[in-house]
């Protein structure tokens, strides 16, 4: 009798009250192993641009539920400025507005002149690179990453690797497009480098962002012909960024005795805590068409592959004119 | 046992993802303390039978979406983080306040850790010690949902 009952016990289930489907920890190695999964999707292949393009439309209308109580802060903030400054800005805006318009006048005939002549010569001529007018709508939520999200987006034609600039310089470059919304890299974070020139002496160097405000520009011997005060602007080289806009200024050259290279510090110009409103460039058609193929987020990557791809045509024009 | 409702659970997550995609500026983004997880861990530890592994996984991948980040990393530490919760789960009741805070404290900081881990791994700067705050901030916000949604340990008798 009493065999029976430890017979009866002895497969020692639980009682459905404890039963919590399958143990935390096989769910932890479970959900462990599709989240790396997803990661590695998203990091080496890019597959899920598609479904976070779709995940951000869906949390759009959150988004906008969050955003909000600052956007009536401004609005009312706005609505009570006072009529005495309005009036000034009001003045102040004017005037530079008669300025300029003295000083568009000679660049009207300037440019006319200039397609001229380079006409004359056969050479291209450059095409006014058309914008699209942006508003930040709040930084980015990541603290690790210099980002600001603007309120243009798909839906406004934006596309990824456009370059954004304000009325003082550079800004950075569209890395995500969403439909409503678009993500912009600064150039001071790390992901991101730019070719630029130095104004007075034309000299052509990449300036890399350090994560923190500054810009750096690596690789330069320590008897460079780069002084503090010294305007950097953008080369054009790369197709993306129109020549001659406004990058940073150099504020500090540090030469380490043992470093062959001098260690240049730059601040940009371009100030975007200040104001809101923001220009987005349209990218030229060829380069369009390039970036459209490759991963809209690896805009490094983009560079370097374009950059390849350009010196190999390069190289295939260079066999072509070679004589037989 | 205390009753939980779903819509609470849910309507508070809802909160926490609204929370985190507020614009947060200067400061702020500094001192924003982790919504989602504190939430989730908050209904994790309370009733483990409406919250689990894969709902922290789940959260984890909305606050991945809303940050911009890489996805799949929040969901990721969101998932460690959410067992290394529910293994203490059952001994909860013996704790008092002060030991319950000092777990929500350790597990906050795994994530923290955890997802530290992660950016470094995937080139980023060691962000220094203000990188911590939020595990403070988060410890604020526990006692917020303590205070609306009621403690978790035994309440005293004599």
């Amino acid at each position: 009798m009493l065999k029976g009952v430890h017979q009866k016990l002895e497969p020692q289930q639980s009682p459905a009250f404890f039963v919590r489907g399958p143990s935390p920890f096989s769910r932890m190695v479970f959900f462990c192993a599709l989240s790396v999964s997803i990661m590695a999707a998203d990091a080496r292949f890019n597959y899920l641009s598609q479904v976070r393009q779709g995940f951000i439309a869906a949390l759009h209308p959150l988004e906008v539920l969050a955003n909000a109580p600052s956007e009536w802060t401004r609005d009312t903030k706005k609505y009570f400025s006072e009529h005495n400054r309005l009036v000034q800005e009001n003045y102040a805006l004017k005037e530079q507005a008669f300025e300029q318009q003295i000083k568009l006048q000679r660049f009207n005939t300037i440019e006319a002149e200039n397609t001229h002549l380079r006409t004359l010569l056969n050479g291209n001529i450059p095409i006014q690179p058309k914008a699209i007018l942006g508003e930040i709508s709040h930084m980015g939520r990541d603290p690790f990453t210099h980002t600001v999200v603007v309120n243009r987006g798909s839906q406004h034609n934006i596309k990824a690797g456009q370059a954004v600039v304000d009325s003082k310089g550079v800004i950075g470059q569209v890395t995500r497009v969403y439909p409503f919304t678009s993500e912009v890299t600064l150039i001071t974070d790390k992901e991101l480098s730019i070719p630029i020139q130095i104004e007075r002496n034309q000299l052509r160097a990449i300036a890399f962002g350090e994560g923190n405000n500054t810009l750096d520009i690596p690789y330069l011997p320590t008897n460079v012909d780069i002084k503090v005060g010294d305007k950097l602007v953008t080369s054009g080289i790369d197709g993306v960024y129109p020549s001659g806009l406004a990058v940073a200024i150099v504020t500090k050259i540090q030469q380490n005795p043992e470093s062959p290279f001098a260690k240049i510090v730059s601040t940009p110009v371009a100030d975007v805590s200040n104001h809101l409103q923001l220009l987005l460039l349209a990218l030229p058609d060829y380069k369009e068409d390039e970036l459209s193929k490759v991963a809209p987020i690896e805009t490094t990557a983009t560079k370097k592959e374009l950059s390849n791809k350009n010196t190999a045509l390069i190289k295939n024009k260079a066999k072509a004119n070679a004589p037989h | 046992m205390r009753r939980t409702s779903p819509i609470s659970v849910y309507l508070s997550l809802l909160t926490a993802l609204l929370c985190q995609l507020f614009p947060w500026v200067g400061q702020g983004v500094i001192l924003r303390p982790d919504f989602m997880l504190v939430v989730i861990l908050y209904w994790l530890l309370r009733s483990p039978n409406l919250c689990n592994v894969g709902t922290a996984w789940f959260a984890g991948l909305l606050v991945d979406l809303a940050t911009g980040s890489l996805l799949g990393q929040h969901a990721l530490t969101f998932s460690v983080t959410a067992f290394v919760a529910l293994t203490y789960q059952r001994r909860l009741v013996l704790f008092n306040t002060w030991q319950l805070l000092a777990y929500v404290f350790a597990l906050l900081m795994i994530e923290r850790v955890l997802i530290l881990l992660l950016k470094l791994f995937e080139g980023n700067e060691n962000p220094g010690f203000m990188y911590f705050w939020p595990v403070i901030t988060g410890l604020l916000l526990w006692q917020i949902m303590i205070l609306l949604f009621g403690s978790l340990t035994r309440p005293k008798t004599n």
